[in-house]
């Protein structure tokens, strides 16, 4: 992870070649090539690196909690959620950062109810095709509400359509550090459910009979990931598949067991945004690719992978 | 194939409709059946046998063509039958599968209909053959009465009996059937087996591959035993079912009695056999 | 026994229940040609194209210039003011066709993909059919120096999304789930390359393709109605073609095989039908997928069980495009609600309920 963080500040698209961007790493340098790196590339990269803790561990928890490989922030409609109602903000002309974040974070809660409907649900949670499909569904509700919202407000629509495809070009400090409080309240919720959660993944009785309450975890789960995702979309856009990609690398390394991919998730999150920024920024130099279209490039793969990999239930 | 084998199956049945000829059957690369011979006696119930995975349900959906098979050929009425349009197939030959299913709501009446898909035309779609021949399928499989009842209010055993239905409105000579009493019990599986013997009193050919040896034994004419792809004994039940064929199966050990009123074969003391390699 | 009547009211041969049997001129053993038409089918299919004849009427008469029945009318014969033939001849009736064809289109590939995959969520759209013509109709609305025109490139991004989706979900074909999450995967990758497209244009050209993204029967191009009108009169005699061995897809394909079909060349040559019909759909009027998914569903709720009902998802597509248009018209008059966000907006609400309440797996 260091190695891509190291990348990640080096390379990239502009006037400031990597052999600059070393020099100031050792103190030397030109003015500009700091320029660059402290005020543009590093937020950027601190930016990169919540996301993607944040989603990477959102994620997981959820792919725990409903026992599907494919549950995903993103294919759920929780993303969608968030950005909806970022886009609302933005139509009544809400610019305030700290705004954002807790509208974010709102409309995460109202995309968390379809997971939460699911894991109520015994159909619905044994067969993993039928909750992507219904994700899928609820995305495109809030896409099509959100494009109605466009529709209304000219001014808004152009900002709108650019943030909803998701990136982390230009963040600032300040950014992150509204969102911090929240997602630092969402990891220590998620230190404090990691346990529960393991055994509840052995199914509710299990569980119940180890003294959890099933309820209390799932409740615990969908605020934490509430808040994350809503963090993370706040600052980032609605990123697809990276919560995704993130626990599959984990499990394919560490095995099922919640709490070791939890960990894993710490330093293959960031990565996994901070290499996906580093290739946007480089596959069409000097233009940039928005990150949630790399993203997508690389998580829909992955998703294959995962489909052919497994036999899937029937639906 | 011994000339004991056809000791009562007189002369005229000899010319077999439907036989496989050196067949080979595979799945992806690994070939299930290899050179394999075998030939249906007219008018009987043949019964195919055999441990789990021998091949007897890949044997009969290549006999029924639904597989193509990778050598060798399945000759219906001395010609292969890939030769031949499916639809003319389908008048001589029915087939009832292992999984059966159909869209929900669908009623007994419709179900058997779609037998008479063969016989039909896109301008001839219904004629008084048509209605005789799913009255007659009807009144064969008991199911006069519930005939407008949907399939999946029944039980077990009357569906089943609709589905055998269907294939006899098809009104062919031959019909194959995988495993048509697996999932029933066993008031349902006589049942069955009983509607399958009176359709062979009428003059059908019926192979049909059975799970279980002792049923095989009790309703079959003849008996093939399968094993590992290739056809271990074939013949009466009587003749062929040894305790060394069994063993040679189903690795166990029993004794043998004759049926007192059937003649068929009975398993007694049944125990797992030591394996001896 | 062949009796002069067309009703076939013989004795000695009576239809089955449920159908009429309607005798057909000409010779022949026993009773001759003949066809069965399923009764509640029929009646069923009389009533939509009424009801259809209705809804069009009634979006003709509506909008920013309400017009009365009477005006309407008499504008459709060719009589009556100046404005009413004007709004009604130039204006509205053109519109009303592309709403109608359209709407028939992907209704009726709807049907078909759902037939053939024997699931009732199947429609082109699942399978990124409608995103990925959505992203090479914008690509080329958006000069990335692709001259060709939008509707063709749609028909191209249609083909490709196929081809794409078979090729990466091997060898299980239509009836995996692969398919559907192949598609899944598709689509959210031209989903991506579309945003990133929008994003990287001017106001105006982002402006020029917004309809094509959510499906809108504003920008429509006469050539590409009318090749769409040519594709459903096309495609009409190859449903018939297909429509007896279609019933016995819902069976399994060892029972089909059994019966005499082929259930790989009917499942072909329905996928290629379906296909076809979105792909030019998707040039009139961009991506409204949810038509091809609630128009079936509701042909199968007001027909008999195990009857594939292709004229009555055609009608209902029609019916519900026609409505969703006149609701976009007159929801937020003087905007317009693009007839995608419209069938979204209803119809998504009704794919999550199907998809929460169902207890079972067996979603046929």
């Amino acid at each position: 992870m260091a190695i891509i963080s190291l990348a990640s500040l080096v390379l990239g698209a502009g006037p400031v070649a990597p052999g600059d961007a070393l020099a100031v790493l050792v103190g030397e340098g030109s003015e500009e090539a700091r320029f660059v790196l402290m005020e543009l590339r590093l937020p950027r990269l601190a930016v990169g690196v919540t996301t993607g803790l944040a989603l990477g561990v959102a994620g997981a928890l959820l792919q725990a909690m409903t026992r599907n490989p494919l549950a995903e922030p993103g294919l759920l409609g929780v993303s969608a959620g968030s950005a909806f109602a970022v886009s609302l903000a933005i139509l009544l002309g809400a610019s305030t950062v700290t705004l954002t974040t807790l509208v974010a974070q709102a409309g995460a809660l109202g995309g968390c109810s379809l997971v939460i409907a699911a894991s109520r649900m015994k159909g619905l949670g044994n067969d993993p095709i039928r909750l992507v499909l219904a994700g899928a569904t609820l995305s495109g509700l809030l896409l099509a509400m959100t494009s109605l919202l466009m529709l209304v407000d000219q001014r808004a629509a152009d900002e709108i359509r650019f943030w909803v495809t998701g990136s982390i070009a230009g963040r600032q400090w300040s950014q992150l550090t509204t969102a911090l409080p929240s997602l630092l309240l969402a990891g220590a919720m998620v230190v404090a459910v990691a346990q529960p959660l393991a055994s509840l993944t052995l199914g509710e009785r299990v569980a119940a009979g180890l003294g959890n309450h099933p309820g209390r975890i799932r409740l615990l789960v969908v605020l934490a990931v509430a808040l994350l995702v809503g963090g993370a979309t706040a600052l980032a856009g609605p990123l697809v598949f990276v919560g995704l990609v993130v626990p599959f690398l984990a499990r394919a390394l560490a095995g099922a067991d919640i709490r070791k991919t939890l960990w894993l998730c710490l330093p293959l999150g960031p990565s996994v945004v901070l290499l996906a920024d580093t290739v946007s920024r480089l596959l069409a130099a000097p233009a940039e690719l928005p990150l949630g279209v790399v993203t997508a490039l690389i998580g829909a793969p992955v998703l294959l992978a995962i489909v052919r990999a497994r036999r899937m239930p029937t639906l | 194939m011994t000339d004991n084998a056809f000791a009562d199956i007189s002369p005229e049945t000899k010319v077999d409709r439907l036989a496989a000829t050196e067949l080979a059957m595979a799945h992806g690369h690994h070939r299930v059946i290899d050179a394999l011979n075998l030939s249906l006696p007219n008018g009987k119930v043949t019964a195919i046998v055999g441990p789990n995975g021998c091949g007897k349900s890949t044997l009969l959906n290549g006999l029924a063509r639904i597989h193509r098979p990778r050598a060798g050929a399945v000759l219906l009425d001395g010609r292969d039958i890939l030769t031949r349009p499916s639809r003319e197939v389908a008048r001589k030959l029915a087939l009832l599968p292992q999984e059966t299913s159909a869209p929900e709501g669908m009623t007994v009446l419709d179900l058997i209909r779609f037998g008479r898909q063969p016989h039909q035309d896109w301008l001839r779609q219904w004629s008084p053959e048509d209605q005789a021949a799913v009255q007659q399928a009807l009144e064969a499989a008991d199911m006069a009465e519930l005939a407008d009842r949907a399939l999946d209010t029944l039980s077990g055993g009357q569906r089943q009996r609709a589905w055998i239905a269907m294939s006899i409105a098809q009104q062919t000579p031959l019909l194959l059937l995988d495993e048509p009493t697996s999932a029933l019990d066993l008031g349902h599986q006589v049942e069955v087996f009983e509607l399958i013997r009176n359709l062979a009193g009428a003059g059908k050919t019926i192979a049909m591959v059975v799970h279980d040896l002792v049923s095989a034994c009790r309703y079959a004419d003849y008996l093939v035993a399968m094993k590992e792809g290739e056809i271990v004994a074939e013949g009466r039940p009587a003749e062929v079912v040894t305790p060394e064929l069994l063993r040679s199966l189903y690795h166990i050990t029993c004794e043998l009695m004759e049926d007192p009123i059937t003649g068929a074969p009975l398993l007694v003391n049944i125990q797992r056999a030591p394996e001896s390699r | 026994m062949r009796s002069p009547m067309l009703f076939n009211r013989s004795a000695s041969c009576t239809p089955p229940p449920g159908y009429w049997q309607c005798l057909l001129p000409g010779k022949g053993e026993g009773l001759g040609r003949n066809l069965l038409f399923n009764r509640r089918a029929t009646l069923v299919n009389l009533a939509l194209m009424f009801g259809l004849a209705l809804c069009g009427i009634t979006s003709l008469s509506l909008g920013t210039v309400n017009l009365e029945i009477q005006q309407v009318l008499q504008a459709l014969m060719g009589n009556g003011d100046p404005v009413s033939r004007f709004v009604i001849g130039e204006l509205r009736l053109p519109r009303l066709l592309a709403a109608t064809l359209t709407g028939a289109g992907f209704a009726l590939a709807g049907c078909l993909m759902q037939t053939l995959a024997r699931n009732r969520l199947a429609t082109p759209g699942i399978i990124g059919i409608d995103n990925a013509a959505t992203a090479f109709a914008v690509a080329s609305v958006v000069g990335t120096g692709i001259s060709v025109a939008p509707p063709m490139m749609a028909l191209a991004g249609a083909a490709t999304a196929t081809a794409l989706a078979f090729g990466l979900s091997g060898a299980s074909g239509t009836r995996g789930y692969r398919f559907i999450i192949t598609g899944l995967g598709i689509g959210a990758i031209a989903g991506a390359m579309t945003q990133f497209m929008l994003s990287r244009v001017a106001i105006d050209d982002a402006n020029a393709a917004y309809p094509w993204t959510v499906g809108s029967l504003n920008a429509r191009d006469p050539l590409a109605t009318q090749i769409l009108a040519g594709g459903c009169l096309l495609a009409w005699p190859l449903c018939l073609m297909l429509a007896r061995g279609l019933t016995t897809l819902q069976l399994p394909d060892a029972v089909a095989i059994g019966l005499g079909r082929r259930p790989g060349r009917i499942r072909a040559g329905c996928l290629v039908v379906s296909v076809l019909l979105t792909g030019l759909a998707v040039a009139v009027a961009g991506p409204v997928g949810m038509v091809a998914l609630i128009a079936p569903e509701f042909a199968r709720a007001l027909n008999r069980a195990g009857y594939v009902p292709l004229l009555a998802s055609a009608l209902i597509g029609a019916i519900v495009m026609v409505l969703a248009d006149l609701a976009g018209r007159v929801m937020l008059s003087p905007l317009e609600v693009p007839v995608g966000i419209v069938t979204a907006l209803a119809g998504s609400p009704y794919l999550l309920w199907i998809l929460l309440k169902r207890p079972s797996g067996h979603l046929q």
